[in-house]
């Protein structure tokens, strides 16, 4: 500011004196200011440019400086994606594989496992196509995947790989192979690059312990491959799944195949088994028809025994002598048993026929067993045995008549078997929707070889006292079919020496009002 | 009443390329069902037998108009997909719809895109709402296609695409239309009718070198970057280990981290080319046209940039709309193999949150895309892009 006032200054005078003035001194002296001002002028504008010049300077180099460090942050950066790339491509690759893998755990038989190879796999392990295929019973190559690959040029591949021998050179070397149009010479690998237009290829054979069972192709876009082991690895992790998947669904298949024959086996014995019972059912029916028709011929003529021995017992025919009346007596009671031994097996003949339904209906239980007592009654007494009855139950379903040869055919047994001065006891009560009921004795009880025939047709325990007692056999094997006729159950408990508890569990229908309670 | 544009999409991943084309169209139909197509894109992978991929399809869309392209990757609401087909149904009454297309594109690129301009709007009646434009990828004057375009329909028609691929092959892409496969060509469909459409269109990379301008370029070529030959100024930054492995690898990330940004005035927002690959004589061939006398930056893209950049291009493309009936989506295959299958997933869910899930999602992965770029272009300012996402949003 100063500095330009004073020449503003310096060139006011000047022009002034140069105007005014007619001295040549005064002229000159004025020139002189003129070109002084001139200098000073020049000499400011030379230092601005100067610094002008060293700013420009300082900004070119700050400008240098920058672009210098964009280099370094793009050389930095370009390393980062490298390694960004490299890392993106494992990481999808490993859960493509792993995705696949998943798949290939549910493949039921080898020739699926061939099939899953998908376009997702191939991408993401940085691929851009690939053939997967397997070994025909002929040897032939046969594509199952083709990724990238039209059908057509698969084709010419197959006959390819099979008529150059590469196909062999892959099965008997199983390792992944890389092979590169760079650096590859053989005629016939260079073929298979060029068929797949692809300028690298990593081939591997899917070998499972049972043999050669495929190959891979898999070629690649890139023409030198930044690192061969990574895509070898890759390779050969997706072979090692492949071939696991193989091995894991025929070992399926075998153990598929061993279960159907043993599903086939069981369904032939069911078969055999169902023939058999059906041929046994036949027999036992018509078992029991022969037993009902023979027991129905035989009681006609019984009934005549009978009929004849009272007649001559009351004296129709004469007085009897004492061993006479002492003979028709025995054909009497002979006849009785008879008869007695018929209608039992006339009954278990035709609860097994199914001819006899047994009634379902609500019987008062404190007269039902008042009447079973009062028909052992005599027989209890006769041996002075003890008896108690502990009903906790007002009432049960069944068939009376027949509940009631049952309970009477089990207390006659137990009367038959306790020594006099012993007890029995009968115990019912209800639990849940089941009447259980048990006839208990302190008799001779029964050896455990006999328990398990105990309640087969004419089955007596060969025993010195059953030597002694008289009965058909007949009367458990009855008492249990009808037992089992009302759906229930009959069962014995016994200790040699100590008595025997005799069992019966019958079923309660839904509905039934029946209350348990103290009778 | 009103008309209502609907859409649906459908797809498969079936091995058999009739099998394939038959599942995705059936897919598609039985989801647009009450409702009966009147337009069909399909985006499949060239993998496939294209004729047959096409039988498939038109088996069960008969005559409907079909137009698409083969791709580098699909796109659907579940994210990316490989080596399958989707089809996108497009349901209208009064929707109106003319193909346009043109043969041997590559000869004589401009005269291909007013052919294709030509025969699109021959009989079409009425405004114009926007030509959806599919090429061969591999061609290298697309600019002049796009010119060509604009000579006829205009700078007001809104023109946008996406280059075909062939999954990273760069061997042969192929075109639709109707029945026919084609290669070389475009493929246009002209727009009109009740139809609404949104764009948005960014690649969220951000300059990280100084500027330098391009002294020599011609069509896709760069040869000199300040009088100095491109390949070693592309050296100086990435360093001659990086770009000679770069020579050898192909198409990889590294390659795609770092486009080259192309600012020709300081207002334009920056077009994005990816070095393809390197010349002999130190030039790079780029995925897109290199204008002389513009200036150059490299650039620099990150997972958040690219994600924030589609989330972005999505609530641009629907913001005009009232409804949105479905979203066709142009991605760059750089961004793809950029952001790596985790991201490149995550960026389709970014543009689904933004649309909404029960909005139909379409797209395929591109080789370059076509679009007014950043969010204050107009439709005249549709220019050739690589590394972006385009967002097209369809509806009323």
């Amino acid at each position: 500011m100063t500095k330009h006032f004073w020449m503003l200054l310096v060139g006011v005078l000047a022009t002034s004196l140069l105007l005014l003035s007619t001295d040549v001194g005064l002229y000159a002296l004025a020139l002189g200011l003129i070109v002084i001002g001139c200098l000073v002028y020049l000499t400011t504008k030379m230092e601005r440019s100067h610094r002008q010049l060293e700013e420009l300077y300082r900004l070119r180099t700050a400008y240098d400086h920058l672009d210098q460090q964009a280099k370094l942050i793009i050389r930095t950066d370009l390393e980062l994606h490298r390694i960004q790339e490299e890392l993106d491509r494992q990481l999808a690759s490993l859960m493509s594989l792993h995705r696949l893998g998943q798949q290939l755990q549910v493949s039921l038989r080898p020739e699926e496992v061939f099939s899953k190879l998908d376009a997702e796999v191939v991408t993401n392990s940085g691929f851009t196509s690939a053939l997967l295929g397997r070994c025909t019973e002929s040897g032939d190559l046969e594509w199952c995947s083709l990724i990238g690959v039209n059908p057509a040029i698969a084709q010419q591949a197959r006959q390819h790989l099979v008529q150059s021998g590469l196909f062999n050179d892959i099965l008997t070397n199983p390792a992944p192979t890389v092979l590169q149009a760079t650096l590859t010479t053989d005629p016939a690998r260079r073929t298979l690059l060029e068929l797949l237009d692809v300028p690298a290829v990593v081939t591997a054979g899917v070998i499972p312990h049972s043999g050669p069972t495929g190959c891979l192709v898999m070629g690649m876009a890139r023409s030198s491959l930044a690192n061969p082991k990574a895509d070898q690895e890759l390779v050969a992790i997706l072979t090692n799944q492949l071939t696991i998947a193989i091995e894991n669904s025929a070992l399926y298949e075998t153990s598929w195949g061993a279960q159907q024959a043993l599903e086939q086996k069981v369904q032939e014995r069911t078969r055999e088994l169902a023939a058999v019972n059906t041929q046994l059912m036949r027999v036992n029916q018509a078992k029991s028809d022969f037993v009902s028709a023979v027991s129905h011929e035989l009681r006609t003529p019984l009934a005549a025994i009978k009929g004849y021995a009272a007649l001559l017992v009351n004296g129709q025919f004469g007085s009897l002598t004492a061993p006479q009346a002492e003979r028709i007596a025995k054909v009497e009671r002979h006849a009785d048993h008879l008869t007695q031994l018929i209608n039992n097996l006339l009954d278990i003949a035709r609860i097994e026929s199914g001819r006899v339904t047994m009634e379902h209906q609500l019987i008062p239980a404190k007269e039902f067993f008042t009447t079973v007592e009062e028909l052992v009654h005599p027989q209890l007494e006769a041996k002075h045995l003890r008896y108690r009855l502990e009903l906790d139950l007002k009432e049960l379903v069944g068939d009376p008549q027949h509940l009631q040869r049952v309970f009477v055919n089990l207390l006659s047994n137990a009367v038959k078997y306790t020594p006099a001065g012993g007890s029995i006891r009968v115990h019912v009560e209800r639990k849940d929707s089941t009447m259980i009921s048990t006839v208990s004795d302190t008799g001779c009880g029964i050896a455990p070889e006999d328990l398990p025939k105990l309640f087969q047709e004419f089955y007596r325990a060969n025993d010195p006292v059953n030597q002694e007692i008289r009965g058909t056999g007949l009367g458990l094997a009855l008492a249990k079919r009808i037992v089992e006729a009302h759906r229930g159950r009959l069962s014995v408990k016994s200790d040699k020496g100590k008595g025997s508890i005799f069992t019966i569990t019958l079923p309660i229908p839904e509905g039934s009002s029946e209350h348990s309670g103290k009778a | 009443m009103a008309d209502t544009i609907v859409t649906a999409v459908g797809w498969s991943a079936k091995a058999d390329a009739v099998e394939a084309g038959t599942q995705a169209a059936d897919m598609a139909l039985t989801r647009l069902l009450p409702h009966r197509p009147a337009l069909a894109m399909v985006f499949g992978s060239s993998r496939f037998d294209q004729a047959r991929l096409l039988q498939g399809v038109r088996s069960i869309l008969g005559e409907v108009p079909l137009a698409g392209e083969s791709t580098a990757g699909e796109i659907v609401s579940d994210g990316p997909l490989n080596y399958s087909v989707v089809v996108w149904l497009i349901a209208s009454e009064a929707l109106l719809c003319s193909l346009g297309v043109a043969e041997a594109a590559d000869r004589a690129p401009r005269e291909a895109g007013q052919q294709a301009a030509h025969s699109a709007i021959r009989g079409f009646q009425g405004p114009r709402k926007g030509f959806v434009l599919f090429g061969d990828g591999l061609m290298t004057r697309y600019a002049d296609i796009l010119r060509g375009i604009q000579e006829v329909l205009g700078t007001s028609t809104l023109i946008v695409g996406g280059m075909a691929g062939d999954d990273l092959r760069f061997a042969q892409t192929y075109q639709y239309a109707n029945e026919r496969v084609l290669s070389r060509a475009i493929v246009g469909i002209l727009l009109g009718g009740p139809i609404a459409l949104g764009v948005g269109c960014e690649h969220g990379f951000a300059p990280i070198s100084k500027p330098r301008r391009i002294t020599r370029a011609r069509a896709n070529i760069l040869y000199e970057l300040d009088r100095q030959p491109a390949t070693s100024v592309y050296e100086e930054y990435l360093g001659s280990e990086v770009v000679e492995r770069m020579r050898h690898t192909g198409f990889t990330r590294q390659h795609l981290a770092y486009p080259l940004g192309i600012q020709c005035e300081p207002s334009d927002p920056r077009l994005l080319r990816n070095v393809v690959s390197f010349g002999e004589d130190g030039s790079l061939l780029c995925s897109g046209e290199i204008p002389e006398g513009a200036w150059l930056q490299l650039m620099i893209g990150s997972h958040t940039l690219a994600l924030e950049a589609a989330r972005r291009a999505a609530q641009e493309a629907i913001q005009p709309l009232n409804r949105v009936a479905g979203v066709l989506v142009f991605d760059s295959i750089a961004r793809r193999k950029l952001l790596g299958p985790r991201h490149a997933a995550m960026e389709i869910a970014q543009i689904r949150q933004v649309i909404g899930p029960s909005t139909p999602l379409v797209g395929c992965y591109t080789y370059g895309e076509h679009g007014p770029a950043g969010s204050s272009a107009t439709a005249a300012r549709t220019t050739i892009q690589t590394g972006s996402v385009l967002v097209i949003a369809v509806g009323s």
